[in-house]
């Protein structure tokens, strides 16, 4: 099966994404599908979860933390800004607080604790996926294009929310429990029942959350997961290692595309020596990609001789990946 | 006395009535009970907030949106949970 009748057979897969280790074209790709699906009449929104995002190099268009950009007819690019979302998520919690108790300004000790908890490095991804819930959630394309972050980050987003998930189940339980005693003391002392547990309504919420960003990135019917390599034997492996991972935690993966294959037209003209062995070298790596992912591999996209910046260059390599 | 002021005394009597039975009957199972959540509490901050102590628990994306509806126990919890224990603490 080719690149393009994953998209022909199965019009329901809305969540395509993108992964791989960190310069192997992810961006530049998602560029690419997102510009053919726009250009055969889908709505399609593309945005970067990746805090180093390039979409704004690519489409040659400023278009960091300022919601979707239109590129083209269809096509909507957006690059979130997670430190951005950030600052106006602590802003909320700090008016809230000033809301709920009628204070002047925020305690001095939980300002602290609202900077101090802004400053840890897992800050940043749940600030990312949980943006990308408001993203998706709203329904407006046909298609949602994401350029992921590299392996890791998104294997570490993914262990997180199951993490979070049974925590969150856990703590839900015990605010249940103590639910329970405050009605077993309302009713001997024959009061009203205390009025709704907020804090479990925002677990709930917050369960909610989680398990939408984890669901989008496993759900087998409407994503459809498309890993990025390149004819080197590190990243062969790196892409290996990373697909067992991936698979046990339910991301389905609909197969791999090999980027930067220099063309073997070349052999034929008078090119250097050092040219020659680069694509013996691919060749044997070819072959190894062809032993570790079989039939997945969908298609070998060549090496462009410049840089894929702006949309010319974008529809070339889309024409060549969708062929 | 006024018919009024008789049925204001037979009801007081019987508030009177109803405190007493509850302080004798029911006093100790609420305050237990009270404790009981008052302890959970304590646990549930601890969870949640516990990097108010320098514990990090878990990430705080989400803590952060618990942390208003705890405000004004975070002065109480840090003080349960820095005190030295002793006796007494199982006996009140």
């Amino acid at each position: 099966m080719g690149f393009k009748d994953v998209f022909l057979q199965h019009p329901e897969r809305r969540y395509i994404m993108f992964g791989g280790g960190g310069g192997v074209g992810k961006t530049t790709f998602s560029a690419a599908a997102a510009y053919w699906l726009a250009s055969h009449g889908k709505k399609v929104l593309v945005f970067s979860v990746d805090p180093q995002a390039s979409l704004t190099d690519i489409f040659k268009r400023d278009i960091f933390g300022k919601g979707p950009v239109q590129i083209m007819q269809n096509l909507w690019a957006q690059e979130i800004d997670a430190d951005k979302h950030i600052r106006a998520y602590q802003q909320e919690i700090r008016q809230k607080i000033l809301d709920m108790y009628g204070l002047p300004a925020v305690p001095e000790e939980i300002e602290n604790y609202i900077q101090a908890a802004s400053a840890e490095p897992a800050m940043e991804e749940s600030a990312m996926f949980d943006a990308v819930v408001d993203v998706v959630m709203k329904g407006d394309y046909d298609y949602y294009i994401y350029d992921l972050v590299p392996l890791g980050h998104a294997l570490y987003y993914l262990s997180m929310a199951k993490v979070y998930d049974e925590w969150i189940n856990k703590v839900t339980k015990l605010r249940e429990e103590m639910r329970e005693y405050e009605e077993m003391v309302s009713r001997i002392r024959r009061e009203k029942v205390t009025e709704q547990d907020q804090i479990l309504q925002e677990l709930l919420y917050i369960k909610n959350r989680i398990n939408t960003s984890a669901g989008i990135l496993t759900d087998k019917t409407k994503t459809a997961f498309f890993f990025v390599v390149i004819p080197e034997a590190g990243v062969i492996n790196d892409t290996q290692k990373a697909a067992k991972l991936f698979a046990q935690f339910d991301v389905p993966l609909s197969g791999y595309l090999v980027n930067r294959v220099i063309p073997h037209e070349l052999l034929d003209q008078n090119i250097p020596e050092y040219l020659r062995h680069r694509i013996a070298m691919q060749d044997q790596n070819l072959g190894g990609v062809r032993a570790a992912f079989g039939d997945q591999v969908m298609t070998l996209v060549p090496e462009m001789e410049r840089d894929v910046t702006g949309l010319p260059m974008i529809e070339k390599l889309a024409n060549i990946m969708f062929a | 006395m006024t018919e009024e002021e008789k049925v204001s005394a037979v009801k007081r009597l019987w508030q009177n009535i109803c405190d007493t039975v509850y302080g004798m009957a029911a006093h100790d199972m609420s305050r237990a009970a009270l404790r009981t959540r008052a302890s959970m509490e304590h646990l549930f901050i601890l969870i949640t907030m516990g990097d108010l102590l320098g514990i990090p628990i878990l990430p705080p994306y989400y803590s952060l949106r618990l942390l208003p509806y705890v405000v004004p126990q975070i002065a109480t919890w840090k003080r349960r949970m820095l005190r030295e224990k002793d006796v007494a603490d199982a006996m009140f």
